[in-house]
């Protein structure tokens, strides 16, 4: 991890929802993986003027890396940002998704939030012959995917967070990764975990993750302020997430 | 440059610049030793630690404010025995003096902490954190009671009381007094719509800890040292602090948005800048911004 500056090269609306930037990033966040995220502040060209608002750094997922030192980033569309934007990141921040060594099926589930921090990981899996499920629920019905690689398959869920075909495509995916919207996170894991629970009899360990997008002070594991409880021990999302057994998340 | 920033009378605490960063922003070792040159500060003060563990607090911990930040960790901590043997390595290998933060809970706990950390020699000096809403008396025994200790004593006041708390503290035996904790406040969180209470970080409450600062200088005994904490976000905050009668200055959260602005900050007030090359890249400035020429050549004007 270090500090580095980037700048926004190149700003494209991918649709109605959302847009992309390409940074132009130093080189050592070009080998960032997928669950591995940047914590950006914006920047003035004369560094000795700071402004202070917003306070906190952002956390930023990549979505792409494009060349050596290209990273593509999601943001919605009615952000505002300026094409030579100077950044200051630190990164990277946290640890890759662990995936498991013979995956063939995955179910990518996004609950009030947009899926960005999940999207690094689909090239790779793609090019692996790995099937891969994304079902949008809650608020993130409204994301567009139509910028997204035709062999996923979106599906949205209801309002009662269910989808057609439900329980066969639990059994079906190997391992599935939820990611929820900041805020009240833990009953967004809660509300997925219980839906598991009632349409599959057993969760295995490392099979359901949470991903988290909380709020990361520092990201160097000083703050204290993400930690989360796990079963019979303390993690930092900043070093140890974003991506947590569901099954060990004391998520009450 | 050595300052000694502790009464006389005791071990002594010398630092090589005045600045260090507040408790509770940098971890309790060397958290931050791939974005900070530790060498540059003054000193490092650690996370608070409690004699017994102490869990997370639980649902929202952090609010943002407009320019600042509401923040309610619950001071997580392992318990003082552990923090001393996770960390003794570390600390015996840092390049500046570590200060312990002990929160005050009771005169007992503070008995049994001082017996522990009276043995740690890497450990070189300890401030005590005050709760908010402290009694004088409460405040008294419990400084009474960690002033037995051999090491330096810092006391953190708490911000609404430290005007009538600084001078019964000091009597009882504090070698420096710390001003101020932050203070608290309460902020809706915009994702649950619920109210949450912590400590307010921010630019905004430099303004208020300074005017108590010059106050208090004027009213305490010279030899007393007084330690500026709250709302420094550039160099000049700390002067302005410095200024009004601080001995030193200690960078909250400013490290969190802009990790090396303590760094520059300490550099300022430690003499290590002298003066800026004309049309110096920021880079060269700020040894941090690492590849900034060559990003900037090839930004559009």
């Amino acid at each position: 991890m270090k500090e580095t500056q980037a700048y926004i090269e190149r700003i494209k609306r991918v649709n109605r929802v959302c847009q992309r930037l390409e940074l132009a990033v130093d080189k050592s966040l070009s080998a960032m993986l997928a669950g591995q995220a940047m914590l950006v502040r914006r920047i003035d060209k004369d560094y000795d003027s700071e402004n202070w608002e917003p306070y906190l750094r952002e956390l930023w997922f990549p979505v792409e890396i494009l060349a050596s030192n290209i990273v593509v980033v999601e943001h919605p569309a009615r952000t505002h940002f300026l094409p030579g934007q100077l950044l200051s990141i630190i990164g990277p921040v946290g640890q890759p998704f662990r995936f498991r060594q013979k995956l063939r099926n995955i179910l990518l589930i996004a609950y009030h939030t947009t899926p960005a921090a999940l999207l690094l990981m689909l090239p790779p899996l793609l090019a692996k012959q790995v099937s891969i499920t994304l079902v949008l629920m809650g608020s993130a019905r409204e994301y567009e995917t139509n910028h997204l690689p035709e062999e996923i398959e979106v599906m949205q869920a209801e309002d009662n967070l269910t989808w057609p075909d439900m329980v066969m495509t639990l059994g079906w995916a190997d391992q599935v990764f939820a990611l929820v919207g900041p805020g009240d996170e833990l009953s967004y894991l809660n509300e997925v975990l219980q839906l598991m629970r009632e349409r599959r009899s057993d969760i295995p360990a490392n099979y359901v993750f949470g991903v988290l997008q909380r709020a990361l002070p520092c990201g160097v594991g000083a703050c204290h302020a993400c930690m989360l409880k796990l079963r019979g021990s303390l993690k930092l999302p900043c070093i140890d997430g974003p991506a947590f057994d569901l099954t060990e998340l004391q998520l009450n | 440059m050595a300052i000694e920033i502790a009464r006389p009378g005791k071990q002594s605490l010398i630092v090589s610049t005045p600045v260090m960063p507040a408790a509770g922003t940098v971890g309790f070792g060397d958290c931050y030793k791939a974005l900070l040159d530790y060498g540059k500060l003054g000193a490092v003060v650690t996370n608070p630690v409690t004699v017994e563990p102490w869990r997370p607090a639980s649902g929202t911990r952090i609010v943002p404010l407009g320019a600042g930040v509401l923040v309610h960790t619950g001071l997580p901590n392992p318990g003082l025995s552990k923090v001393i043997g996770q960390n003794r390595r570390t600390w015996a290998g840092m390049p500046i003096p570590v200060i312990l933060h002990l929160v005050g809970t009771s005169a007992e706990k503070m008995r049994q902490a001082v017996e522990l950390v009276d043995e740690v020699e890497e450990i070189v000096a300890v401030e005590l954190g005050l709760g908010d809403d402290i009694e004088e008396a409460e405040a008294i025994d419990l400084v009474a009671e960690a002033s037995r200790m051999e090491k330096p004593l810092l006391v953190r006041l708490p911000f609404y009381e430290c005007h009538q708390l600084a001078l019964p503290v000091a009597e009882a035996g504090a070698d420096a007094l710390v001003m101020t904790a932050a203070p608290r406040g309460t902020a809706r969180d915009r994702h649950t719509g619920r109210l949450v209470s912590g400590r307010i970080y921010g630019p905004l409450i430099k303004p208020m800890i300074l005017r108590l600062v010059g106050r208090l200088r004027r009213e305490v005994s010279a030899n007393l040292p007084i330690i500026a904490s709250g709302g420094i976000h550039s160099p000049q905050d700390a002067r302005d602090y410095m200024d009004a009668g601080a001995i030193a200055v200690q960078v909250d959260t400013a490290t969190w948005a802009q990790p090396k602005m303590l760094e520059r900050i300490a550099r300022d007030l430690g003499g290590w800048i002298a003066t800026r090359q004309k049309d110096a890249f920021p880079d060269e400035w700020n040894p941090d911004m690492g590849h900034t020429e060559a990003i900037r050549r090839r930004a559009p004007q």
